[in-house]
């Protein structure tokens, strides 16, 4: 008891150089329990989610992009294909397709156009509030609500598509109308809107005031340039909003296709198998699998790394523990001239590098834990970045 | 596979759990006149607008899309009709758009030309809703309705039934047929532009005044009337509801014999939608003469 005291008193007396040497130690300790940890929730979450969405239709091209901005809203940009590809999955009556508009974002989270579908197929429920209901409506993830302390009845604009394009893409203010329950998915750092609202955003849809009559016929009305367009859609100017075009060719980035069974899905991808057709269908599981193959791989080599890197660090460490003995050899000798015997010097040293061994052991226990309790949240952060 | 689970899910367990009964809500009377017929009992129709509200032209409030959005099918007519749900979040895989198989075959209305500063001219078209005025259009309506009713409930013997809904409106066609028949070369004047497919399918010269349904014309209105009669020599004047009396008068007093012809948008009298047009088709044959 009188050791641990005296090396515990030592330690504290030189509780700097006792503080870097039990991060040093944790760190030696944690980084690779940490990173296992990550990489083990990434796959399991990349594997999930793909494996919970049968197919994927969108722009032949990418398919890893397609399904990182499908399934996870990362920043890498669909090109987009149009609503008449909804259309034809309707009217094939193989499947169930739920268009994804993932163009836009709000504070740093992805404004996810889409049907109600979606929530059904996810399995999404609103924990507070309602579900959106209208044009201009959205419901937040569950992290995003958290991260921007908003809740139903705030509001959220859409960020401009570039700041130099004055006759784009406008913002536009999204009321919330309910915040998601957390499923540990992407899903929790979105924003979520009536694909209808994105397109208003996108500018296809909009509402203006009362067109004026100027220099026109009866059926031909010229409004002035200073026609006041809504950014925000309110119970009193919604019935102005409309759209324009075919609906036919809407833009959708991707669509979500949920075959009603595997003979559906067998036709539904052998239309899609044509080079030349600009639409691809992919298998999400698949394209992951390769992916998480990938990523395993370089893991082996990263783990000879991580063997190398930290046995480097371990040794450092012991050179500083064996350096500090030497220049305690003068404290050393004094303990022993006042009646401490070797072995009662080697057991004051044994017991300072036990403590400091568990108090490191200790703290890198506590980070792991840390990412573990909060995978879930930080591999759907790490994969919508 | 678990995807085909959460197909089955998707398509069945979301709505389920809000309510036991299977609901299906209809934006308009015919289209829930079908559904009822089609469903029998093993379902709830639902048609949401208020009484004396006109279905083309209603905005539900917030409670009223939640309510809607939680039903199991929601039975659209399309061409424009109910165009409050091109501005509501509904679920399209719960959603059956009666008239998407006919598309080709609306009819357009007025169309409006504006422009917005430079960014040049855009067109608004609009499209004549009252396509089950067209009794085959009618028939195919409701037999895009029996495709997602034989899916949604396979438990119902809906063949059976749709045949014998088709035969009805089988009927109805023929019989427009025969009336209009007897009105060939003459020109009708209808308070509202609600016959568009009635006259296109019969073969009929309908022109339309606007009024509200139910109320009586001021005498700017009568005056544009009368003019009306005067270019068309039309000769039959058919009312979407049933007017006020000093209405009815005053149309009269223009020469136009006058008839009730609800396009039955909203439930007639009997609530039987065959029935209730056969009753107006009776009507319209006695000024057939």
């Amino acid at each position: 008891m009188s050791i641990l005291y005296l090396a515990f008193a030592y330690l504290r007396f030189h509780w700097i150089r006792s503080l870097v040497l039990v991060l040093v130690a944790a760190l030696i300790l944690a980084v690779p329990m940490v990173s296992h940890t990550l990489l083990r929730g990434s796959q399991e979450a990349l594997t999930n989610r793909a494996e919970a969405t049968p197919l994927l239709l969108g722009r032949r091209g990418s398919q890893i992009d397609m399904v990182m901005n499908a399934l996870y809203f990362a920043d890498e940009r669909a090109t987009p294909i149009t609503m008449a590809a909804t259309e034809e999955i309707w009217d094939s009556g193989l499947a169930i397709p739920v268009p994804l508009h993932t163009a836009f974002e709000t504070n740093g989270a992805r404004i996810v156009g889409t049907t109600l579908d979606y929530f059904d197929y996810r399995a999404l429920e609103v924990a507070d509030g309602r579900q959106i209901a209208v044009l201009g409506e959205a419901v937040l993830g569950a992290a995003v609500a958290q991260r921007l302390g908003l809740g139903p009845g705030d509001t959220v604009v859409s960020a401009p598509q570039n700041l130099f394009d004055l006759d784009g893409v406008y913002p536009l203010e999204l009321k919330i109308t309910g915040i998601l329950a957390p499923t540990g998915t992407p899903d929790d750092e979105a924003v979520f809107t009536d694909i209808k609202t994105a397109w208003v955003i996108a500018g296809i849809g909009h509402g203006h005031d009362d067109v004026v009559s100027v220099d026109a016929s009866d059926e031909n009305v010229a409004a002035a340039a200073s026609l006041l367009q809504f950014n925000r859609i309110t119970p009193d100017n919604i019935d102005s909003f409309h759209f324009h075009g075919d609906p036919d060719d809407y833009p959708v980035s991707s669509i979500v296709v949920s075959p009603y069974d595997d003979r559906s899905a067998t036709i539904l991808r052998g239309r899609y198998l044509d080079p030349e057709n600009p639409l691809q269908m992919v298998v999400p599981s698949e394209v992951i699998g390769d992916l998480v193959a990938r990523i395993f791989r370089i893991k082996t080599l990263l783990d000879a790394v991580t063997v190398i890197v930290g046995a480097a660090a371990l040794a450092a460490v012991a050179l500083a523990v064996f350096l500090s003995y030497r220049l305690r050899a003068p404290e050393m000798r004094t303990a022993f001239k006042i009646g401490a015997g070797r072995g009662t010097i080697l057991r004051l040293l044994g017991a300072e590098t036990a403590l400091i061994l568990s108090a490191s052991a200790v703290l890198a226990a506590l980070c792991v834990i840390l990412v573990q309790s909060r995978g879930d949240r930080l591999v759907a952060y790490l994969l919508s970045l | 596979m678990r995807w085909i689970a959460l197909t089955i899910a998707l398509l069945t367990a979301a709505p389920l759990a809000a309510q036991d009964r299977t609901r299906i809500v209809a934006v308009n009377h015919p289209l829930a006149y079908f559904a009822k017929r089609l469903a029998g009992d093993a379902a709830e129709v639902v048609y949401p607008v208020p009484e004396g509200r006109d279905p083309s032209f209603w905005r539900p409030g917030i409670a009223d899309i939640a309510a809607i959005q939680q039903a199991d099918l929601i039975v659209l007519n399309g061409a424009g009709f109910a165009d409050w749900v091109k501005k509501a979040s509904l679920p399209r895989s719960r959603i059956v758009d009666t008239s998407r198989g006919f598309a080709g075959e609306f009819i357009a209305t007025d169309t409006v030309t504006h422009s917005h500063g430079a960014d040049g001219a855009h067109s608004h078209t609009g499209t004549a809703s009252y396509t089950w005025m067209d009794f085959s259009l009618a028939e195919r309506q409701a037999e895009a309705l029996s495709i997602s009713l034989k899916r949604m409930l396979p438990e119902a013997d809906v063949d059976p039934v749709l045949d014998a809904l088709r035969n009805d409106l089988q009927a109805l066609h023929d019989r427009a047929t025969e009336i209009a028949a007897r009105l060939e070369g003459q020109t009708l004047i209808a308070s509202h532009p609600r016959y568009q497919y009635f006259a296109r399918a019969y073969g009929l010269d309908i022109r339309s005044v606007s009024w509200d349904a139910g109320a009586a014309p001021d005498p700017a209105q009568i005056d544009e009337l009368t003019g009306l009669v005067q270019d068309t020599g039309a000769t039959i004047f058919l009312w979407e509801a049933a007017p006020p009396e000093d209405a009815r008068t005053a149309v009269t007093e223009t020469g136009l014999r006058d008839v009730i012809f609800p396009p039955l948008a909203v439930p007639g009298p009997s609530g039987d939608f065959v029935a209730d047009m056969n009753a107006a088709l009776d009507r319209l044959a006695a000024l057939s003469g």
